[in-house]
């Protein structure tokens, strides 16, 4: 009679055999590929020009890494998250106020001065800020702020700071959409800081992408 | 509840910030477009369903307490 092999046994009394540790290494091949895969991927240079674009212009470091898509992609989805927020708000919701005539700030007993006072008067603008361009009218605002003259020459009065009266009414009759407006600036402000870092480090998980603008001699690898 | 939102509500902008807020977080994970579509549509997903939950009860406290 001749000798045929079985099945090596999978479970005991029910219970579950411990596996040799050949059954449990992954395949060679497997191995193989990932060594091949993470040998493609040389840690990136940090690209501070194009984190420096995407400030300005949510997207526009990812345009001039030649990643147009999603540079395109940030720029669209961010400005109108930005604009539309300011829409919400009656386009009154991102500014600096001029804060020399309000009470002083004391931070662990440090006076605040000049633009970090203004900052803890309008907190949120800590966020707004971050979507580069688009928030600097604010800063001219703050800059040449004027209480005897309600427009700027060349912005107007786009993100100047509102007089309480027209606060008071937006707050009163905006049916909660102004508060609602400039959460949506602040979460687009946020996110800028995120297209930043994906231009600056590039994204989380990284893929061989040839034909990209090639960075520190290398090929790039997004 | 139901009529409120199908008059002037600000739950009708809630879907730009959903749709912006999660296609922007998946492409600054990954840079192939068909990841980026689908775990932006993972977090669409996500969020709405937190919201939604929290909208519910919400609504049941106002309700029914």
């Amino acid at each position: 009679m001749p000798l045929t092999s079985s099945p090596a046994p999978t479970e005991h009394m029910g219970l579950p055999l411990p596996t040799s540790p050949a059954a449990q290494a992954p395949a060679p091949a497997a191995v193989a590929s990932k060594a091949v895969a993470e040998e493609e991927l040389p840690p990136l240079p940090l690209d501070l020009v194009a984190g420096l674009l995407s400030y300005l212009i949510p997207g526009l470091g990812q345009v001039y890494q030649g990643r147009i898509g999603k540079g395109l992609l940030f720029f669209g989805g961010l400005y109108l998250l930005f604009f539309y927020g300011m829409w919400m708000g009656q386009w009154q919701n991102v500014w600096l106020p001029d804060a020399t005539d309000l009470p002083d700030v004391e931070i662990v007993g440090q006076r605040l001065p000049g633009m970090a006072k203004a900052f803890s008067y309008r907190p949120q603008f800590l966020g707004q800020m971050w979507i580069g361009t688009a928030a600097w009218p604010a800063l001219a605002q703050y800059a040449y702020f004027d209480k005897d003259r309600k427009v700027l020459p060349v912005f107007g009065a786009f993100q100047r700071t509102p007089t309480e009266d027209e606060l008071n009414a937006l707050q009163r009759d905006g049916n909660k959409r102004w508060d609602l407006g400039w959460v949506y600036t602040v979460i687009a402000g946020v996110l800028n800081l995120l297209v930043i870092y994906d231009a600056v480090a590039g994204p989380m998980f990284r893929e061989p992408q040839p034909g990209l603008r090639k960075r520190g001699g290398e090929d790039a690898t997004w | 509840m139901i009529p409120a939102l199908f008059g002037f509500s600000i739950y009708w902008d809630l879907p730009v910030l959903l749709v912006v807020v999660s296609l922007v977080y998946a492409a600054t994970r990954h840079d192939r477009w068909d990841k980026i579509l689908r775990e932006g549509f993972g977090w669409g997903v996500r969020i709405a369903l937190f919201l939604s939950a929290i909208g519910l009860g919400l609504y049941l406290i106002s309700t029914y307490i």
